[in-house]
Order: C-alpha cells, then structure tokens, then sequence
C-alpha cells in the first residue's frame, strides 16, 4: 500500500510540474488595448506569483508591454499571449517600477527596448537580485531560471509616440520614489502601476512617504482618463480606485500620526482595529504589519526629543 | 515508628514538590526549551503561564527591527524579574529587566532575530516561580548577520550615545519612550567586533532606582525600548555600553 501511494507520488510530481501554467488571458478594454489581470491574493506557491496586473497595447508600429510580471514564465506566457492576438512584433517595455512582481519577466523581452526611469534602474540594480530572491522563497518553482535583467532604455518624462499613441508619461514618486504611469491619450487608458490599488491593501515598504503619495494621486486623477488600470487589482472606468486608494492612505497616515502621539508601540498598532469600510479589500492585516514596521520609526520620531545630557 | 513518620513525609514531600512543578503545556514547539529552562532559570520552578503575554508580529517584516512587548501585568507587584530570549537565535538572550519601584512589569523592545523562532518571556514572582510566556515568529531571516545600517551614516560615532525620547501620559501612569543611537554590534558580522550597550538604570530626581536592565546583542541597533511608570516627575536613564562609555538622558 505505501509502496503504491509512493508511486502515486512520483506519478503526480511531473504532472504538478506540468500545470505550472499561468493561463494568462489577455482581455481586450479599450481600442487595440488589452490587460492581464492577476490575482488579489499575495505572492505564494498557488498562484506562481500572479498578483499583479499587466497589459499590451498593439499600435501600428509594433507591440508596447506595460511591465513584464513576476518571472521569466510569466514573461513567457505574456509573450505567448500577446502572439496569439497579434501578429505585429513588440517592440517596447515600460516598467512602471523596479518590484519584482512587475519587472521580473524582462527575460522573455531581452531583444526589445525595455525603458524605465532612472530612479527604477538604480532601485533594481541596487535591490533586485534580493527582491528576486525574496520571491523564490515565495513562489517556489514558478521562478525557476528568473533573473534580474535592468532595463536598457532610460525614459524621459513627456509624450512618447508610438505607432499612433501618444503615450503621456508622467514620473512620479509616491509608492517606491520612482513611479512611472502611462496615460495613452487615443484611448484614454490610464496605467497607473502601483499608484493604485483596487480590493488590494497598498504596499507601502519602500514609500518615501504617505502625503506624497496622496500628491502623486492629485496629479493623476487630474488627467484626462477614461479607463483605469491599477497596479493590483480590477479595472474601473470610474474614480472609485482613486477614491479607495485616498482613503485608505489617509486612513493610514492618520493611524500613524495618532499613535506616535500617544506613543503607542508597534504591536498596539499593528492590532488596532481596520475599519468596516475596507473589508472588501484583501491582505489589510498583512499589509498594515508591513507598512508599521517600515513608516512608523519615521512618524515616532517626530514626538520625540533630544533627552540626552550633552 | 520515628523512621515511618519521616518516610511518610519525605513521600509527601516528594508529592508537593511534583505538585509544585507541573510546568503544564509547552504552548509553542521547540526543542530548545529544556536547555534554556537549565540555563536561565537553573531549573527553579516554572509554569507556562498565559497570563504572561509576549507580542509580536506573527512575521518579521524587517529582521533587524522587531517589536515585541512583554506583558507581566497580570503579576503587578508580585514581579522581581523579567527574562526574554529568542530561542532559535545564534545570540539569544534579549533582556533581564528588574522592575523596581513604579515600574510596571512591562516592557517594549527591539530585536534582531535570525530564523523564524520561538520567543520566551519569564517573569519571576516573588513566591520563587518563574512564569513563562512564549510566542511564535515567523521570518525570511538574517537579522542578526546582517551588516549595520548605523555604520553606513558617515559620522555614526558623534551621534553615539545621542538619546530620543519623551514621556507620554496613559491614563494613571505613564510611558518613557527612548531610541538610543548605538550600533549594538553584535559580533556577528565579518571584522566588526562585539560593541553594545549592556547596562540601562532608571531612576528618580532624587536618585532613587526605578529599574535595572540588561541588554544583551539581540537588541536591535539604535535600541527603542518603552517602559510604563507610574507617577510623574523627572527620570534619569544611565546606559553603559561593554567598552565603558556612559551615556545618560534625563526624561522631563
């Protein structure tokens, strides 16, 4: 009987190896446009670390991708992807920023331009094999092979015309230091990385802080979008991503502020109460433990003064 | 007759003391716990208590910088002595903390942990047991090997000894709050030896002692630590570091 389940398990190891299979389904939502949605989930073995949205835009010129996903098969699927709806070459990657679930799959696009702001090549040169490393642990096997590979094109803010879309791009600073959206003024698709969330609780780690943040989404929500894309999350043609992202970052800073005042301590912060209004939101637990360990030393230190007898 | 008495008492004895001891159940796996038992508490008695509380997150976000609190308030007044250690820690031992006068047995702090471990906290009262409270942590880990964030910031050494802190009211008593700049070498990193600040003492304006620490290099660098007081008026912290230099900071 052991024998026979051992067997069992050698037979269904391939087969498990088999399905790691990201079934990536581009959706078309505007004119020649298409997304990748992915999963609100966090990064783990079930999901191959398909969290995260990307999207395609096919202009007569050739194929712009809009950040490339969390591994080198995922970068491979994304091009299968796009080949089974297009016949025309890509010819462009933007990455909106340097973490690995957006950038990771730059492997399957080593023979295209992939173009980023300074600031995200720095970010992936200085912290990407570690932001790698980090996701193998995450995600397993799904990984296998990944590299980091930087970009090789640095973009300038402004209008980047390809192939009949003017591609507006702004560079902002609010959720890593080096944000970058896309504003595609024939369509009005705004691509806004991870600017906005939507149903998914920000990451907020490498922010350099909540009220630039909160700026940054002033600027964008004043541009003239039709169609929006958050970096995690579904897709709305309504303000309702911005709405949720505001509320909830102000919500956070609110949080923090208040309890350096009172001079709480991490733990208390960490188990205060998540309001009602966000229970449709996944991983708020997980990502207000996140966001605490990494902003609140900054928001305490303010309420404290220099004690020491000089 | 004499010599059945005493064996009846020896036996009885021997009852009590089994009695006595039952420690209960270990709430958190470990298998570093009988050695720890033997090491800090010198096999005096102990129980696993849940009424001491240890808090943590349920993962470490940042391996060099987390924060856990120990609650024995549940023994307040009855506590002479807090131990804490992370079990699966290359260094383990975090503290020894003697809440004397005023001073709330409880106690924030952070830490260095290396590995997902078990976290320990035993609160000796004054009956002689020792009460213990654990917790779990999970962690991507190296913690405790990786290099300092201090010693990047050129001109550490003229901030050293540089204390932030405050005084926040809670209701009947109230929390200091201190972030002391020290790098709280640890040993562990290539070519950097052991350099930390092992001895913390709180007193009162007239120099009274409201609590005795000893840190050791699980502490976190730039050590935060929060204690509750109850009372108000000026308190003095002393801190000494393993190489002698004395730093003090006077909370208002």
């Amino acid at each position: 009987m052991r024998r026979l389940s051992l067997l069992w398990l050698l037979l269904l190891a391939p087969a498990a190896l088999a399905d790691m299979d990201y079934h990536l389904q581009p959706r078309q939502i505007a004119e020649g446009t298409y997304l990748l949605e992915g999963s609100t989930e966090n990064f783990a073995r079930s999901n191959g670390g398909n969290i995260v949205n990307t999207g395609f835009i096919i202009t007569d010129s050739g194929v712009v991708v809009i950040d490339t996903g969390p591994s080198h098969r995922y970068g491979e699927a994304l091009r299968k992807a796009i080949a089974a709806v297009t016949d025309k070459p890509v010819i462009q990657v933007l990455l909106t920023h340097h973490h690995p679930d957006h950038v990771l799959g730059n492997q399957a696009f080593a023979d295209v331009a992939i173009g980023a702001l300074a600031g995200t090549t720095a970010q992936m040169r200085a912290h990407g094999d570690a932001l790698a490393e980090n996701l193998y642990r995450m995600v397993g096997d799904w990984m296998r092979g990944t590299e980091t590979v930087l970009p090789t094109q640095v973009l300038q803010t402004g209008v980047l015309e390809i192939g009949g879309h003017p591609l507006r791009l702004l560079a902002l600073a609010g959720h890593t230091g080096s944000d970058l959206t896309i504003l595609d003024e024939r369509t009005g698709v705004l691509f806004a990385g991870d600017l906005l969330f939507y149903q998914r609780a920000l990451t907020t780690p490498d922010s350099p802080g909540l009220q630039v943040w909160l700026a940054d989404l002033e600027r964008l929500q004043a541009l003239p979008w039709k169609l929006l894309v958050p970096g995690h999350g579904p897709l709305a043609s309504d303000a309702s991503p911005f709405e949720q992202t505001r509320d909830y970052l102000t919500w956070l800073d609110a949080l923090l502020r208040e309890g350096a005042v009172q001079g709480q301590d991490m733990n208390e912060l960490i188990a205060s109460p998540i309001p009602a209004r966000f229970g449709s939101i996944s991983l708020t637990r997980y990502e207000l433990i996140r966001s605490v360990s990494h902003l609140y030393p900054a928001y305490e230190r303010v309420r404290m003064a220099r004690v020491d007898e000089r | 007759m004499n010599r059945c008495r005493v064996a009846a008492w020896l036996v009885l004895l021997v009852c009590f003391d089994a009695f006595a001891i039952d420690p209960g159940k270990d709430p958190v796996p470990s298998v570093m716990w009988s050695f720890f038992q033997q090491k800090f508490l010198n096999g005096q008695p102990y129980v696993f208590d849940d009424k001491i509380l240890v808090r943590a997150p349920p993962f470490a976000e940042d391996a060099r910088q987390v924060p856990i609190e120990i609650d024995a308030r549940a023994y307040q007044g009855q506590v002479v002595r807090i131990l804490a250690w992370a079990e699966l820690n290359p260094l383990p031992q975090i503290v020894d903390f003697e809440p004397l006068d005023r001073v709330q047995p409880w106690l924030s702090i952070r830490i260095r942990i290396e590995q997902a471990t078990p976290l320990r906290a035993a609160a000796l009262t004054r009956d002689g047991v020792w009460h213990i409270g654990s917790t779990t942590i999970e962690a991507a880990g190296g913690g405790c090997t990786a290099p300092s964030v201090v010693r990047t910031q050129p001109g550490w050494e003229e901030h050293l000894g540089e204390v932030l802190g405050a005084r926040f009211p809670r209701g009947d008593y109230s929390r200091l709050r201190v972030q002391v700049s020290h790098p709280m070498d640890n040993g562990m990193v290539s070519g950097i030896p052991e350099f930390y600040l092992d001895q913390a003492q709180l007193t009162d304006a007239s120099g009274t002692l409201l609590a005795r620490l000893q840190l050791f290099p699980a502490v976190s660098e730039n050590p935060t630590l929060s204690l509750d007081i109850q009372g108000a008026g000026e308190t003095r912290l002393s801190l000494r570091d393993i190489s002698g230099n004395p730093f003090s900071a006077v909370i208002p």
